[in-house]
């Protein structure tokens, strides 16, 4: 085998694993975004405004981005709460699916400074799934 | 380390007979001067100074009450000014806004619970800083200064004024008249509902208006921001040592947040919530239950473009913890507006204080929320506590007095209307 022969096989062979390793969500501003992930499931969020702070309303642009053989979510429920306080937010968000794994969630409002979980659940391939994610807001 | 090491001994041999017999005074004067800053600022960690800065700078940036086109504009918060202070708002010419909402006492009226026409369920709260609120009322019940302005004007227990009666006073006051036609660019509408919505806008604009000045704490806070220790050192002591207890072992900047000393939200604090026995004041669940009935909220055809301020109107539900929450007051000013708590329950500041140190975890009901727990406070915490709550207020706002209106130029024949919703009428 030629070297340019090996080298396109060493290409071939690497560009799906490059597109295995491309983070989910590669299209939102890395800066501010956040992951959350599970054996099937990878979600990328990126809260707008960014970045995070305690006591403002905010969205999430969202994408999420199926491991394996897994499925989109049929169904996506987005909350967040303080597991050392033991309690969630004052407001319920709505989640808005925009196409090919991408959402907008609303109405969120972190009301305290400290550590926050963002909670996603999942309803895919039969199966119902919970991601979540730690955040330190001040 | 002992003594000097051998490289310095030549030259403190020759500094120090050369320094001492002269500038030891000053040296000893600077070296005081300089000790109390270093221990100011050296007594922060970083934590408490991220946390400390987080509550300024003060003021913020300008905020409008939402959904209302008259906020913000001098001849609308001239008009409300006016109404705001005047009793022919209720019917029988007795009683006013400021009835309840003194100047010289932080817009409080000093009472435990508000006197309108009887005795009231709850604290008339102040006024100051009112506009960087989130929601209004002890229950949060409005979600506008203007919509909480609509109860107690409407409220037969209050102002009890109906649009018929606001119609005829604005009409039959040549003053009123001008200074109605210039905000809104035609006459009081005729809709009873439109007249109470368009007068609560006028009297949101003035309330609106009530952003007090900065504190003793805030120049701590900005001289801490800028390494300004020589200003910092001007803080007392135990106003400081009281701030560090807030941010710190306290834990009170979770709720009392930001610059304006509130997250803006709701929480129980063991108060207690019967009004009398067997009535119940069910606080922040009520409130939301109020807020989804109501027809003068952002989501309302009463409301003047309120965009992205409407999100927590739409997005807030009520939840079984709410019941017996009630909210978080800002601390500006607080040293002024006994007494305190919902209902006026705790007489002083200390009987606040002596309230978190002692408090009684029985007493809370918020589905096991672990975020209060009794603080424990020496007699000396206490007094440091107290000492940085007083350095809250802003030194010029009880003489705070309402301008002079200046005399009402006539409109001209062709004004734009400021809020056409306003005089529209329901629709």
């Amino acid at each position: 085998m030629t070297r340019a022969a090996r080298c396109a096989l060493l290409l071939a062979l690497a560009a799906p694993l490059a597109a295995a390793a491309a983070g989910c969500g590669d299209t939102l501003d890395a800066r501010h975004r956040l992951e959350a992930a599970s054996a099937r499931h990878r979600v990328a969020f990126v809260p707008q405004p960014a970045p995070l702070a305690a006591g403002r309303h905010f969205s999430l642009d969202l994408v999420v981005c199926p491991q394996g053989d897994a499925s989109l979510p049929l169904a996506l429920r987005v909350d967040a709460d303080m597991p050392a306080h033991r309690h969630g937010m004052n407001y319920r968000p709505t989640v808005r699916a925009l196409g090919d794994g991408r959402y907008r969630v609303d109405g969120l409002l972190l009301h305290m400074p400290g550590r926050w979980r963002f909670v996603f659940d999942l309803s895919a391939d039969g199966r119902l799934e919970r991601l979540t994610r730690e955040v330190d807001v001040e | 380390m002992t003594g000097v090491s051998g490289n310095l001994r030549p030259l403190v041999r020759t500094l120090v007979p050369a320094l001492v017999p002269a500038r030891l005074p000053a040296l000893l004067l600077a070296l005081a001067m300089a000790v109390p800053a270093c221990v100011a600022a050296g007594a922060l960690t970083p934590t408490e100074r991220a946390r400390i800065l987080a509550h300024g700078p003060w003021p913020p940036p300008p905020a409008l009450d939402p959904g209302n086109a008259l906020a913000g504009r001098g001849e609308a918060v001239a008009l409300g000014q006016q109404l705001f202070f005047d009793p022919r708002l209720s019917p029988d010419a007795r009683m006013a806004c400021a009835s309840c909402h003194l100047p010289a006492l932080a817009f409080t009226d000093g009472r435990a619970r508000a006197h309108g026409r009887v005795e009231l369920q709850r604290n008339a709260p102040s006024l100051w800083n009112a506009v960087h609120a989130r929601w209004w009322n002890w229950d949060g019940a409005a979600d506008s200064l203007w919509s909480q302005a609509i109860g107690p004007l409407s409220d037969a227990r209050e102002l009890a004024s109906r649009g018929s009666h606001l119609r005829a006073l604005v009409g039959g006051d040549a003053d009123l008249a001008c200074r109605w036609r210039r905000v809104f660019g035609a006459p009081p509408p005729a809709d009873d509902e439109a007249m109470r919505v368009a007068t609560a806008k006028a009297l949101a604009a003035f309330v609106g208006s009530l952003v007090s000045a900065p504190t003793p704490f805030d120049a701590y806070r900005d001289a801490l921001a800028r390494g300004d220790e020589a200003a910092m050192a001007r803080y007392p002591d135990a106003a400081r040592r009281g701030l560090q207890l807030f941010v710190g072992r306290g834990r009170c900047h979770l709720c009392h947040a930001g610059p304006g000393f509130s997250n803006g939200e709701f929480g129980d604090i063991g108060a207690g919530f019967f009004v009398r026995p067997g009535v119940v004041d069910s606080g922040r669940h009520g409130g939301i239950q109020a807020l989804q009935a109501s027809p003068f909220t952002l989501l309302s055809a009463h409301a003047d473009a309120p965009g992205e301020a409407a999100v927590k109107t739409r997005h807030v539900y009520p939840q079984h913890r709410n019941f017996g929450e009630f909210k978080v007051p800002s601390l500006r000013n607080v040293a002024q507006t006994a007494p305190y708590l919902h209902d006026g329950r705790l007489a002083s500041l200390a009987d606040v204080v002596r309230h978190y140190s002692q408090l009684d975890l029985d007493r809370l009901h918020a589905d096991g929320e672990r975020i209060l727990e009794p603080l424990g406070l020496s007699a000396g915490e206490q007094r440091d506590l107290l000492a940085f709550l007083d350095s809250l207020s802003d030194p010029g706002a009880r003489q705070w007095r309402p301008p002079p209106p200046g005399p009402c130029q006539p409109a001209p024949d062709a004004v734009k209307p400021l809020t056409p919703r306003a005089l529209a009428g329901p629709r």
